[in-house]
C-alpha cells in the first residue's frame, strides 16, 4: 500500500533520513519506533511533502507520490496528525472538520459547489466523526477551548475527515496518561477494523507493542531492524540502540 | 448638533468606500500575513481602465463598474504572483518591498499610456440629493453606502458560511495544518487576493464616481486610507475593517467641517496614533491578540 524505496533526506551534513525502504501492507497497523532525532517524524514530513526528498521515491498504491503537494498527498489518501497539535483554534469543532472534508467532496460534486455549499451537510458528516472522537457535546465549543486530551483526539478526526486510507499518527499518545492510551489504543484496532491503513510513529511502548502488527526501528535515520513486536523487543541491535538504554 | 449628525451621515458614506479597502487589506494580511502596498494602485489602474471605456466608447455606468473590477483584479493577480507567491514564507520584508517596486510600475505605465494625468469619471445621479427630515445626503453617496453595504454583507457571508471562507480563515490561521487537511493554499491564497482586488475595484469605482474624476496619485491615497482604516480596526479582523472604516470616514467629515481641509489628514492620523497608542491590537484586533497570546503561553 505504501513503499518508500531507498528515501533519503540530508539537512546540510545530517542524515536525517538515510536510505531507508519499508512496505507497509494493506489493512495493516505498522509502527515506526526510535529515539529521539532518528528520523521518525521526517520520515513522516516527506512521506506528506511537507519538504523536498533528496532521493528515493514514496509510492502509495502503486502511483509515485514523492514531492507531491501536501493537498495532493490528502486528495491521495494519506491523513496524518502532527507531533504537536495544529488545528484551527478561532474555528469551531465541527468547522475544523469541516475544512478537511473539503479534498474529498470536491471530487465528487465540483469545486464551486463544494466551496459555495452550505454548512449543512458539513455538520452532518462532523457529527459521525466526532462521535466516535467522543467529542459530540464539543461541536461548538471553539478548537482552542479544548482539553489537551480533547485537542488530540479532534486532530486524529480531522485527519479522518478526509476519508483516508492511510493514516500517519505521529506520536499520538505524547502527553497521554494511561488510561488515555489504552482509549487510544481502542480507537487505532477500530480504525483498522473499517479497513483503513495506519503507521504509528511512537515513543510510547506499550502503545506500539499493543497494538501494531508489524515495527520498524530507526536509529540515525537508517532502519536497524523490522519485525513483529515480539522479535523486535528481543532483538539485540534495537536492545543495545533504543529499549537498552530503557532498561539500564 | 445637526451638523454634527450631518457630518456623521456623510462621513458613514465616505467610510463605507474605506471599509472596502480596508476589508481588501485585512483579507490579503490575514491569508498571508504581509502587507501588500501595491493594493491601491493595482485598484488605481482598474480605475483607469473604467475611465478608458468611459472616454474612448463612452460606455454606461455598469460596463464601467465591471471593467474596473476586472482590472483590478487582473492587475491584483499580477501582484500576487510577483510579489507574493514568487517569494515564499519567512520573508514577509521582500514581499512588501517588492510590492512597492511594483507600485512605482504601476504608476508610471498608468502614466505613460494616460499622459493628461487627471481624466474624467462619470458620477451616480451626479447632481441628485436625497432628504431626511432635517438632512440630505448625496444620492451618489447613498448609492456609495448601499453598495458598499452590499458588499460587506456578500463577503461576509462568503467567509463566514461558505467551505471557501473556512478554507481562507484556516490558511489564515495555521497554513500548515490548513495544507495536511488538504486545503490547496495557494489556489485559496490566490482567490482571496482575487476577493480583494474585486472589493478594492468596486470601492475604487465608488469613489472615482463620487469624484467624477481620476489621478494616478488615487493609488496611493487608497493605500494609506484602506491601512489606516485596517489598522484602526484592527490588522487582520474583518469586522474591525468595517469599523476602523466607518470611524476613518467619519471623524474626517467632522474634521473637515469644524477644522478645515488642511487638519483633516493630521486629524485621522492622530486617531490612528491614539488608538494604537492604548490598543496596540486596534479596536476589535484587541481581542484576538490576547486570546492568541493567551493559547500559545498555554501551549
Amino acid at each position: 500500500m505504501l513503499e518508500l524505496h531507498s528515501l533519503s533526506k540530508h539537512f546540510g551534513g545530517v542524515r536525517a533520513v538515510d536510505d531507508l525502504s519499508l512496505t507497509v501492507g494493506q489493512g495493516e497497523i505498522f509502527g515506526l519506533i526510535g529515539p529521539n532525532g532518528s528520523g521518525k517524524s521526517t520520515t513522516v514530513n516527506l512521506i506528506c511533502g511537507v519538504f523536498p526528498t533528496t532521493s528515493g521515491a514514496v509510492v502509495f498504491e502503486g502511483q509515485d507520490i514523492t514531492d507531491a503537494p501536501s493537498h495532493r498527498v490528502v486528495a491521495a489518501g494519506i491523513g496524518r496528525t502532527f507531533q504537536n497539535i495544529r488545528l484551527f483554534g478561532d474555528l469551531t469543532v465541527w468547522q475544523n472538520l469541516w475544512v478537511a472534508q473539503n479534498s474529498v467532496e470536491e471530487r465528487q460534486t465540483g469545486w464551486l459547489t463544494r466551496w459555495l455549499g452550505g454548512q449543512r451537510r458539513g455538520r452532518d458528516y462532523a457529527g459521525e466523526l466526532l462521535k466516535f472522537a467522543g467529542l459530540a457535546d464539543r461541536a461548538n465549543e471553539l478548537a482552542r477551548n479544548l482539553a489537551f486530551g480533547e485537542q488530540r483526539r479532534l486532530e486524529m478526526a480531522r485527519a479522518l475527515a478526509a476519508r483516508p486510507k492511510l493514516l500517519l499518527l505521529d506520536e499520538p499518545a505524547a502527553g497521554m496518561n494511561a488510561e488515555e492510551v489504552s482509549q487510544l489504543a481502542t480507537r487505532i484496532r477500530a480504525l483498522r477494523d473499517h479497513g483503513m491503513t495506519i503507521l504509528l510513529v511512537e515513543h510510547v511502548m506499550e502503545l506500539v507493542m499493543g497494538v501494531t502488527d508489524r515495527i520498524a526501528v530507526l536509529n540515525f535515520g537508517q532502519k536497524i531492524a523490522e519485525g513483529a513486536p515480539a522479535e523486535i523487543r528481543s532483538d539485540p541491535a534495537v536492545r543495545t540502540a533504543y529499549l537498552g538504554t530503557a532498561d539500564a | 448638533m445637526a451638523d454634527f449628525l450631518q457630518n456623521c451621515l456623510d462621513g458613514i458614506a465616505t467610510g463605507s468606500a474605506y471599509a472596502l479597502l480596508a476589508l481588501g487589506f485585512t483579507l490579503i494580511f490575514g491569508v498571508l500575513r504581509r502587507l501588500n502596498l501595491s493594493y491601491g494602485p493595482s485598484i488605481m489602474a482598474g480605475v483607469f481602465a473604467g475611465t478608458a471605456l468611459y472616454t474612448a466608447f463612452n460606455a454606461g455606468l455598469a460596463e464601467i463598474a465591471i471593467a474596473t473590477v476586472i482590472g483590478a483584479v487582473v492587475v491584483g493577480a499580477y501582484i500576487e504572483r510577483l510579489c507574493f507567491w514568487a517569494i515564499r514564507k519567512d520573508m514577509a520584508v521582500a514581499s512588501m518591498v517588492s510590492s512597492f517596486v511594483i507600485w512605482m510600475q504601476i504608476e508610471e505605465g498608468v502614466t505613460l499610456l494616460f499622459p493628461d494625468r487627471t481624466y474624467a469619471f462619470p458620477g451616480i445621479l451626479a447632481d441628485a440629493v436625497v432628504e431626511f427630515g432635517p438632512f440630505f445626503l448625496r444620492a451618489s453617496s447613498l448609492a456609495m453606502l448601499a453598495i458598499a453595504a452590499l458588499a460587506v454583507l456578500g463577503l461576509l457571508g462568503l467567509i463566514y458560511r461558505t467551505h471557501f471562507g473556512l478554507a481562507v480563515r484556516a490558511v489564515s490561521e495555521n497554513p500548515e495544518a490548513a495544507r495536511v487537511a488538504g486545503v490547496n493554499t495557494g489556489l485559496v491564497t490566490l482567490l482571496a487576493f482575487a476577493c480583494a482586488s474585486a472589493l478594492g475595484g468596486l470601492a475604487g469605482f465608488l469613489i472615482a464616481a463620487g469624484d467624477e474624476q481620476i489621478t494616478p496619485l488615487f493609488g496611493l491615497w487608497a493605500t494609506f486610507k484602506g491601512l489606516i482604516a485596517m489598522m484602526l480596526g484592527g490588522m487582520g479582523s474583518i469586522p474591525g475593517a468595517v469599523l476602523g472604516g466607518l470611524l476613518l470616514g467619519v471623524v474626517e467629515a467632522n474634521a473637515l467641517w469644524y477644522l478645515g481641509v488642511e487638519t483633516r489628514d493630521l486629524i485621522a492620523y492622530m486617531l490612528l496614533f491614539a488608538v494604537l497608542t492604548f490598543r496596540p491590537g486596534g479596536l476589535m484586533g484587541q481581542a484576538a491578540l490576547m486570546a492568541r497570546r493567551a493559547a500559545e503561553s498555554r501551549v
